[in-house]
């Protein structure tokens, strides 16, 4: 490693939480002879720009903006690495019980509560997925809940307040993601009698590291080196692993984000 | 939806979820019986709600458990197979059912370290979790120092305890305070400044004991136990002093604290290894204490006095009783430690020397207390006993430390370099 080497990886402040994770980090890196600096920006759009000018060496994405830099670099950008839980996600359509829906073709001429419209689990792919299998998707109605919008569904607030709009009946089926739909579960906040999933769609891969091609090889192999490193069962790294929300940093692989770019096409909305 | 070769998945163990959906009780169920399987081990999950494969599939993929497909046992009922991941899976072995039973009704903390013995060395990441509970790693590194059985838990030290939860008595009640008559002159303020030096003493015995608690590793919990009910002990042991020292005519209260008192007991507060303060403190000074508490008896001007002396000796004797056996224990295993503890003597009579002999206010109290009095005719023979308990206590001294494992010459040599101020 060069001397002297410091690099600064961008992160979206979704929620204060974010300063924590990213101080622990920085301190894993330093801690293991890297030094970063950590830049948080208001929206996914911004931190996309300032990556590709060069502004900030690696930027954690959400998958929207994971697709949006690599068509952007024509595919010459690097992806670094992804949580485990970034791998295979699902997203869900939950009903309401006396709704009557018992399947995705029941869902024509309902209410149907999404998330932001820039939430990859809570709103792009549920809807694309629903198309794909046959449903006309302008036939549903839409119960939009656009919050936080630049944040691409991070903070998971548009998806609690789909749970809720289909638990107090404002909508009769919800979109939202398998990691908000489990971690509800388990906190005892879904009412089963009212409540249950009714589909869940094809797996498609979150969020990833990404780089620019310019940054050199050396680089990632020391960042993956360092990254890799961080274990569940460490002390000083369990905190950060829960908090970020994974167990585990693994090797990214471009093959779960076909299904956003096609949904992306469709919904003329890169 | 059966993924392929499911059918042929033996499944170690299996739930029965009926109806339950995931996040309406069946967690309740899975997640228990899958803690009770090593990582890589298959646990089947019946269920007759269908959305169960949605969410168990979603369930096992954040958790990294590894969900394998299910089957349909009929039209309405389906069996879910999922193989156990390995990230956080608690470490040890589980505990066998039946280790304890009552014996004649009781079950003691001896039966208890029977059970469920204590390992030669714990591991600080291990936190408060209990003896025999498995572990999830990844919690913090506590700052638990005695981490080794050989130098922090005796295996008497339960027994101990035992017998101390037994002999718990009431500074308010078990004492006959209302039998204290007036004293012949003189023997008051003796008595008030014999009260204020046993105090003043204990209050050092509260003290340097409890800095150690907390640095005792919790798998041996039962030291810290029995620590607890000395600290007790000297409490209650302060109490009854102080109160005896303010009971009598006018010449009664509280007497002088001496400079070599308090250069003696500083000396104690400072140790930082915890059998060097069970060595100083217990076998040494509590058990020079036993014989002063013994004389204090012998000599009281009533029985509310005698009482308070036998009462605490027996206490007393207790904790003597772990300092031996904690020294021996750590002995046995360390050789080298005799010579260490030596030292720790040798610097401490270097710290004290040079800060007088017993103090001038303590002999005087216990000439006078022996004397009945001041009597010119008595005080004599309240001389001769104080020099007969000078001799006593050295002589205990010896038994103790042979006792304790030392040589004759070791005892010797250590009993002369105790501190004049008995503890």
């Amino acid at each position: 490693m060069a001397a002297g080497l410091r690099i600064t990886i961008g992160a979206v402040a979704y929620d204060p939480k974010v300063v924590t994770i990213w101080e622990g980090i920085r301190d894993h890196f330093a801690s293991s002879g890297l030094l970063t600096e950590f830049a948080l920006y208001s929206s996914y759009e911004r931190q996309v720009e300032v990556l590709l000018a060069g502004q900030v060496d690696i930027a954690w994405n959400t998958p929207l903006a994971h697709v949006r830099v690599r068509r952007r670099t024509d595919g010459t950008s690097r992806s670094l690495g992804m949580r485990d839980t970034d791998r295979d996600v699902r997203a869900k359509i939950i009903v309401r019980r006396d709704a009557g829906i018992s399947s995705i073709e029941g869902l024509v001429g309902r209410k149907l509560a999404v998330g932001s419209r820039d939430s990859t689990q809570a709103r792009i792919l549920p809807l694309y997925f629903l198309g794909q299998a046959g449903i006309d998707v302008r036939r549903i109605q839409l119960v939009p809940f656009d919050t936080d919008v630049g944040k691409h569904g991070d903070t998971g607030t548009s998806e609690i307040d789909v749970v809720q709009a289909v638990h107090d009946g404002r909508a009769e089926a919800g979109a939202i993601g398998d990691v908000v739909w489990a971690a509800l579960q388990a906190a005892g906040r879904v009412r089963s009698d009212l409540v249950d999933v009714m589909w869940t769609s094809p797996p498609f891969d979150h969020c990833m590291f990404d780089a620019l091609a310019s940054l050199p090889a050396a680089t990632v192999e020391l960042f993956n080196r360092i990254l890799f490193s961080m274990s569940w069962e460490d002390p000083r790294h369990r905190k950060i692993l829960e908090l970020e929300g994974l167990k585990q940093w693994v090797a990214p692989r471009e093959t779960g984000y076909e299904s956003l770019r096609a949904a992306l096409d469709e919904q003329g909305a890169w | 939806m059966v993924t392929e070769g499911t059918a042929a998945t033996a499944a170690a163990s299996a739930v029965d979820g009926g109806s339950l959906p995931l996040g309406g009780g069946l967690l309740a169920l899975l997640r228990p019986a899958l803690d009770r399987l090593e990582p890589g081990g298959v646990l089947a999950v019946l269920s007759s709600t269908r959305s169960v494969v949605d969410d168990l599939a979603s369930w096992c993929r954040i958790e990294r458990h590894e969900y394998l497909g299910t089957e349909d046992l009929s039209e309405s009922r389906q069996r879910h197979l999922i193989r156990r991941g390995a990230l956080g899976a608690p470490r040890g072995d589980r505990e066998r059912g039946g280790k304890l039973s009552a014996r004649d009704g009781r079950i003691t903390a001896s039966d208890l370290v029977a059970a469920v013995p204590f390992q030669a060395a714990a591991d600080p990441a291990t936190g408060f979790a209990p003896r025999g509970a498995r572990v999830e790693p990844g919690g913090p590194a506590y700052p638990f120092t005695l981490n080794r059985a050989d130098s922090v838990a005796p295996p008497e030290v339960a027994a101990l305890y035992d017998q101390a939860i037994g002999a718990q008595w009431d500074a308010s009640r078990d004492i006959p305070w209302g039998d204290i008559e007036l004293l012949p002159p003189g023997l008051d303020a003796a008595v008030g400044q014999i009260m204020t030096f046993l105090a003043e003493n204990e209050l050092s015995a509260l003290y340097v004991p409890s800095r150690f608690i907390a640095r005792i590793h919790p798998a041996y919990v039962e030291t810290a136990m029995f620590l607890a009910t000395q600290l007790n002990d000297e409490a209650r042991h302060i109490d009854v002093f102080l109160k005896r020292a303010r009971l009598g005519g006018e010449e009664s209260g509280a007497g002088i604290s001496s400079a070599v008192t308090s250069h003696s007991l500083h000396s104690l507060l400072e140790l930082e290894d915890f059998t060097e303060v069970a060595f100083l403190l217990s076998v040494l000074g509590e058990g020079t204490f036993v014989d002063l508490l013994r004389f204090v008896e012998r000599n009281a001007p009533d029985a509310a006095t005698a009482e308070i002396a036998r009462r605490a000796r027996i206490d007393e004797t207790r904790h003597v009783h772990f300092g031996i056996v904690h020294v021996k224990h750590a002995l046995a295993t360390h050789p080298a430690l005799y010579a260490r503890l030596e030292e720790a003597v040798r610097r401490r009579a270097a710290t004290l020397s040079g800060v007088g002999s017993v103090p001038a206010p303590v002999i005087d109290a216990l000439t006078i207390l022996a004397a009945g009095g001041l009597d010119p005719s008595k005080i004599t023979r309240g001389h001769e006993a104080v020099q007969e308990l000078m001799a006593e206590m050295h002589a205990s001294r010896l038994k103790r430390l042979t006792h304790a494992g030392f040589s004759d010459a070791q005892a010797e040599l250590i009993s002369n370099l105790h501190t004049p101020n008995f503890m």
